[in-house]
Formats: C-alpha cells, structure tokens, sequence
C-alpha cells in the first residue's frame, strides 16, 4: 500500500490526482520525511511549468483583486505542531505573519466593537487603577480614542479576538468571543508578550468562551496573545496561542 | 525570488500597499496558468480572482521553509483551476475544444520580452524529457487531467503514466537546477 502511494507523489505534484488519493498522499507525506522532500523538490521544479504560460491578465482585474481582498478578512495563521509535548512551560513562540492593528478609520469599525463588547463587560485587569471612572468608561474611552487601531483575528477552534488598542492612552480593550468550548477544569488566559518574556494580562472564569477587558500600562508589549490553561490561569502559558494579535505598528 | 517572498510577508501583516505590488508580480503567471488550464478567458479570469484573493486571505499561512513563494502561490493557481476543470467536466459541460496534442498549444501563448528567457529555460528542460515523460507531464499539468485520463490518451497503461510523470519532474528538476 506504501508503494502504491509513494508512486502518487509524481502525480499528486502536478495535481493530477483525484481528492482521495491527494488526501492520501499528504497523509503519506506527513509520516515520511524523505517522502516529503522529493515532494517539495518536484513542487519546486512544477511551478517553473508556469514560466511558460505567464499571460497578462485584463487591466479591471486588478481593481477586482485589491477592492476584494478589502474586504476580506485574512486567516488566523496555522499554529505549528508541537513536536513533543512540552515538559516544560516555554514562552510564547512568535509567530510570522500575525495580523497586526490596523488604524480604525472608520467610526464604523468601533461601533461594531462597541455592540459586542455592550453585553459582554464581564471583567478587567488593569495594572495600574484609576479611580472614578467605571470598566464601562475607560473601555468606552479606548474605543473612541483618536488613535484607535482595532485587530482582530480568528482563534483557532472558532471565535473572535480583537484589540483595540490607544497609543498616547496607553490602554487597550481585548475583547474575546466565542472561543471554542472547554470543560469547567480549564480557563482561557489571555497574555502580554514582551520582549523578554510574556505577562499575564487576565485570565477568564473556567469554561467561560468570551469576556472584555482592559489592559492598561501595554509598554513594549509586542503582542496579545490568548492560550488555553488549566483553571485559575498559569504563571507562564503551557500551550500554544488560540489567537494573537501582533501589536507592532 | 526573495522578492515574492517579502511580499507575502507584508501582505500577511495586512500591508494592502504591498499586496497591490505582489499582485503586479504575482497576477500575469496566475492569470496565464488558469487561462491555460481552462482555456477560456471568462473563466481564467475568474479562477485568477479567487486565487489572488486566496492569497490575501492566506498569506499569513505561507511558510518559508516548506517550499519558496512562487511555488506556493502556483500551487493554489493550478489547483483552483484543474478543480474547476474537474467540476465542469463532471457536470458534463466542458467543450471538448481539444483533446489529444493539447499541450502544442503553449506555442500560441503570448510571450513578452521579460519572460522569454525564462520560458525558454522551461521549454530546453522539457526538452530533456522523453516524448512519454513530456506528453504525460503536459497533458497533466497544462490539461488539467488526471494521471487516469493522460493513460487513456496516450493509451498507456496507468502505473506507467504514473511513473513517467515522475521521471519527468524528476528530469526536469535537475535540468532546471542545473540552468540556475
């Protein structure tokens, strides 16, 4: 059966196979190392098949692409297997290509934010506490702050998580919503990630799937990142991120 | 090309100035591929847009070590465009424009000045292969046809097509590093 497979991967290349037997091969690939390198080496070589073909398209598609891709909302990255299972907690891996904020132009962008985070104000965690205003306020500030860059990305497993977040304030709302389902033994736990080294910056009630807060003092935070912990939080994440928003401008 | 590279880079930071110009690089071999594939501008426009939107949505899955970005970006083109192939053949609808000797038909496509040199690196390395090897590996990449369908083309047996297909990329590999 191996054989069999191993002698797809020349038409799995050029795409020449049907979805079963492509499903097959890349499970193949999966498990086989070398088998995955000579995959790589003749992907490399078929793709320059299309030096031969490069045509221009016509001149409107270009308007089509770039107004499109305005409009759509780009993937969350695809976390990295983890080659064993950690016996140690580590930090955070960075990950290329993160969404980062993006300047919140339009009133529009927060109004839709607001609508989300009016019913879910459910806790904040705020380094440094200014009394008088209440959570509401100081969330309601960041989201009609000025300098207001919104980012969302998609969490893997399912849900939302964007920040929102104000420079000359200091402060940013991260709103969670609708993250996959997890027993009452775990809890998200959302996370600051520093140069050296990553701050907790909240952890959600066990089982709870979506919550707002505000996070105050960002510093060289380099980005809000959510992982899921055992109940009550941990003091450095023990699994990879859900979601992560890059905070780098 | 680095030059793709960083620019799906940029574009998976949600950068649309950069898109815009890996668009400018990407779209004439994107458009070009499916146009072949599919042999019908309406719908290689079509498939074109997908893909490069596809693009933008996926960048940020793009990774480096597993292969450059003009492979993966080809990779998404050609397998757009032989799934639509697919489902109009399986609906019954694709006109048999041509059938055997599609592959003569790369001589029609419209050169320009920049691509020439590379497109006649291809086409010497294509050149290597023997006439099984090319026929099978045209047929399948440009035809968009299975590995059972290029069998019963050249009327060859199919663990046969399956191998010279192989042998082919293989060849052509090496001939196209060596021309590096």
């Amino acid at each position: 059966m191996t054989a069999d497979v191993h002698a797809l991967i020349g038409p799995w290349a050029v795409d020449a196979v049907d979805d079963d037997e492509r499903a097959m091969v890349e499970r193949h690939l999966a498990e086989c190392d070398s088998c995955a390198q000579e995959a790589a080496e003749l992907r490399e070589a078929v793709w320059r098949l299309s030096d031969a073909t490069i045509a221009d398209p016509p001149p409107r598609l270009r308007a089509r692409v770039l107004h499109a891709a305005s409009r759509t909302r780009q993937s969350a990255p695809v976390p990295e297997p983890e080659p064993e299972r950690r016996p140690e907690p580590k930090r955070l891996r960075r990950h290329r290509g993160l969404p980062r904020l993006r300047l919140a132009l339009a009133a529009g962008a927060l109004a839709a934010v607001m609508a989300v985070v009016g019913g879910l104000v459910t806790w904040s965690v705020m380094r440094s506490q200014e009394p008088g205003a209440t959570d509401a306020d100081r969330i309601a500030a960041v989201l009609q702050a000025g300098d207001a860059e919104v980012g969302t990305v998609t969490a893997e497993g399912g849900g939302d998580v964007t920040v929102v977040r104000s420079e000359a304030m200091d402060q940013a709302v991260v709103v969670v919503s609708g993250l996959a389902a997890i027993g009452q033994d775990r809890s998200y736990q959302v996370w600051m990630v520093e140069p050296d080294g990553q701050v907790s910056a909240g952890v959600m009630d066990p089982g709870e799937r979506s919550a707002t807060m505000l996070v105050s003092g960002l510093g060289d935070a380099e980005l809000v990142g959510v992982t899921e912990e055992p109940a009550g939080g941990s003091e450095v994440p023990t699994s990879p991120l859900v979601a992560g928003v890059s905070l780098q401008g | 090309m680095p030059a793709l590279e960083q620019l799906l880079h940029s574009t998976a930071l949600g950068d649309e100035q950069a898109f815009a110009t890996l668009y400018d690089e990407a779209a004439p071999r994107v458009y070009g591929l499916c146009l072949r594939v599919l042999r019908d501008p309406a719908q290689a426009e079509e498939v074109a847009q997908e893909v490069l939107v596809e693009i933008w949505r996926n960048a940020t899955r793009f990774d480096a070590r597993r292969g450059s970005a003009g492979a993966w970006i080809t990779t998404i083109a050609h397998r757009r465009a032989v799934d639509r192939v697919r489902s109009v053949q399986a609906s019954g609808e694709r006109e048999r424009r041509t059938a055997y000797g599609e592959e003569a038909g790369y001589d029609a496509v419209a050169e320009t000045a920049a691509v020439r040199l590379e497109h006649r690196q291809v086409r010497r390395c294509l050149q290597t292969l023997t006439e099984l090897q090319r026929q099978a590996v045209t047929l399948a990449y440009y035809g968009g046809h299975t590995y059972r369908q290029v069998a019963s083309l050249l009327g060859t047996a199919v663990p046969t097509v399956k191998s010279r297909i192989r042998d082919g990329l293989l060849k052509l590999r090496d001939c196209l590093e060596v021309a590096r």
